[in-house]
């Protein structure tokens, strides 16, 4: 029954719907990658900048590897980052502004003053150095993503928290005596997790548009195939073998627009009155 | 209001220092030793090893070392960069200036185009030509900066040849006075164009919302109502509250842009922030690199702190619903 409304809502929605297909066909890229790769992604050939034609659909690159077969498995990565920074800054975002919106007082005096210094911070510049310092391992790129992007989660869930506060189901578990941090857990964010999981799902874009420029700058993984690394590399041969460069960043835009699709969608469902104003929100 | 300005000061403050806290932090528990890359991997010379290390006070307990670089900072020294022994704060100047001209340039751009096409929509709300430009704002939001001005590269310079690739100046003619600037401004049409494309949408999207929740307010029904001309209201009353959010957002975006469009700058070989950026990674010039960090934290303390002032100044309420 309530998959039956899931899917209802879904379909309810274009944005949802759009982007759910979308995601869809992602996943089926990601998982199934070695099946539909043409070619070894990683195999050197002496095929070098060929063209696209029957044999390599998207042309070979200036080390003769094929770049559909990259292109499929590149989205591995991006959707690993995605997902990963995303979900580290939701659930920091969600503990930091349920606990400062609900308990108020000194904690939401520390914690409102932490979101006050961390959005004025130069994260993207935060994260490059910290990447190029401390080396560019996915493990070290996806976990300094998430660590800088946490500040809106934590904006949205305060505000929640504090408007949740003030209901009567949660001064009835206060009455009775309930533990306030079980109460925090149990009832203010399930009840408040909503816009957050709509805001982590626009994150997801925000964390793999950081992840290809950090491998554009080459400062990503180098023993993993991503988006950004192919256009890095493509880069020198943009006059001769344009196709590097071009099908790559057109995967990119795929994927990214899949998830604001799809964090639009959610807000709009979340509230029916923003539809009209909103494209979507930041 | 007084109230409110401590305040926002004392945030700005705070968010400077912890800022430089990070900044020495990370910089001074990342491994790669700068003064091994200074000699050269194939030198393992020890005394000049050694030399160097107290010339730079490598040596001395981090704490001190701390204190010695906010002490100089508080004398407006910011030490010298460890490869070219030039003083920090020179190599930033010099930087800036480019930089400001590319950021400067295309956020105007940006907001006049994206609130104009904001306006229009709003206007149009629900109408096929809303969807449309709506759609293409979602295109330019989720495409990556560097790959648009790739894409204009391949257009404009390598198969149309009318624009230069890359760089801020022609080296080969040897321009003065008035060719020079025209010279320039060639340069720029790409990187701009990259730039402002992908801040459009941002623009557009906070004018065209903000209007559309102006026009739905009550005093607007009750205008209507009185017979006020539409394009009157529109100029006086819709306009004037809706452009307020565009003001704030010009102002972070701004403070920000210094690094949105250090990656531009590395596409497009222009000689500004982000080149700079780029080298004092590679090199590991820590002090060039907390200046540099150290300078767009300030600028963007500084620039919230303006953006706060101005809309408090532009709308009462806001002071007031903070006492």
């Amino acid at each position: 029954m309530r998959l039956n409304n899931a899917i209802k809502t879904i379909n309810g929605n274009p944005q949802l719907r759009t982007g759910c297909i979308m995601l869809i066909i992602l996943l089926v890229i990601a998982l199934l990658a070695p099946i539909l790769a043409p070619h070894d992604p990683y195999a050197l050939s002496d095929d070098m900048v060929v063209a696209p034609c029957r044999e390599y659909l998207l042309g070979t690159d200036g080390l003769g590897r094929d770049i559909l077969s990259m292109i499929l498995y590149g989205a591995r990565t991006s959707l690993i980052v995605g997902f990963t920074a995303a979900i580290i800054a939701g659930i920091i975002g969600t503990l930091l502004g349920g606990f400062a919106g609900y308990f108020g007082g000194k904690i939401d005096g520390i914690i409102g003053e932490m979101i006050n210094i961390f959005m004025m911070m130069p994260s993207f510049f935060l994260i490059l150095i910290v990447v190029a310092l401390f080396g560019s391992g996915l493990f070290n790129v996806m976990v300094v993503i998430g660590l800088t992007t946490w500040v809106g989660n934590a904006k949205l869930m305060r505000a929640q928290a504090m408007s949740l506060r003030q209901r009567t189901f949660i001064k009835a578990a206060e009455a009775i005596g309930e533990n306030r941090i079980k109460i925090l857990f149990k009832h203010v964010i399930p009840n408040g997790i909503f816009p957050i999981v709509a805001n982590t799902t626009m994150g997801i874009s925000g964390a793999i548009l950081t992840e290809s420029s950090l491998a554009f700058l080459g400062l990503g993984d180098p023993n993993i195939i991503s988006w950004g690394q192919i256009i890095q590399n493509g880069k020198s041969y943009l006059v001769n073998g344009w196709w590097m460069c071009v099908f790559a960043g057109l995967a990119i835009i795929f994927t990214v627009i899949t998830f604001y699709l799809i964090g639009d969608g959610l807000n709009r469902v979340l509230s029916p009155k923003l539809s009209k104003v909103m494209f979507f929100t930041m | 209001m007084a109230r409110y300005l401590r305040r926002r000061i004392l945030t700005g403050i705070l968010c400077i220092i912890a800022a430089l806290c990070i900044n020495f932090v990370i910089i001074h528990a990342a491994p790669g030793d700068p003064i091994r890359i200074l000699v050269g991997k194939d030198n393992p010379n020890p005394e000049l090893i050694a030399e160097l290390t107290e010339k730079y006070g490598l040596d001395q307990p981090k704490i001190v070392q701390f204190g010695k670089y906010v002490g100089n900072l508080l004398k407006g020294d910011m030490g010298v960069s460890i490869y070219t022994n030039e003083p920090v704060w020179d190599m930033i100047v010099q930087r800036l200036g480019p930089t400001a001209m590319l950021a400067l340039t295309s956020a105007v751009l940006a907001a006049i185009i994206g609130t104009a096409i904001g306006i229009f929509c709003a206007r149009r709300v629900g109408s096929k030509l809303d969807m449309i430009v709506g759609s293409v704002s979602y295109l330019f939001d989720s495409t990556p900066s560097f790959w648009l001005g790739l894409m204009l590269i391949l257009i404009f310079a390598s198969t149309l040849r009318i624009l230069p690739t890359s760089g801020m100046i022609d080296m080969r003619a040897d321009h003065e006075g008035f060719a020079k600037a025209l010279d320039i401004m060639k340069h720029m049409i790409l990187p701009v164009s990259a730039l402002t494309l992908t801040l459009i949408p941002y623009y557009f999207r906070i004018a065209r919302s903000s209007i559309i929740q102006v026009m739905g307010e009550d005093f607007i029904t009750t205008l209507r109502a009185t017979g006020v001309p539409e394009k009157r209201i529109f100029r006086k009353y819709i306009f004037r509250n809706a452009i307020l959010p565009t003001i704030t957002v010009f102002g972070i975006q701004l403070a920000y842009l210094v690094m949105g469009s250090a990656i531009i700058e590395i596409v497009f070989s222009w000689p500004g922030m982000g080149s700079l950026v780029m080298t004092a990674i590679t090199r590991r010039d820590y002090p060039l690199l907390m200046g540099i960090y150290l300078v767009l934290s300030i600028s963007v303390a500084v620039m919230m702190l303006v953006v706060d002032i101005l809309y408090s100044v532009l709308d009462p309420r806001i002071s007031h619903e903070c006492r």
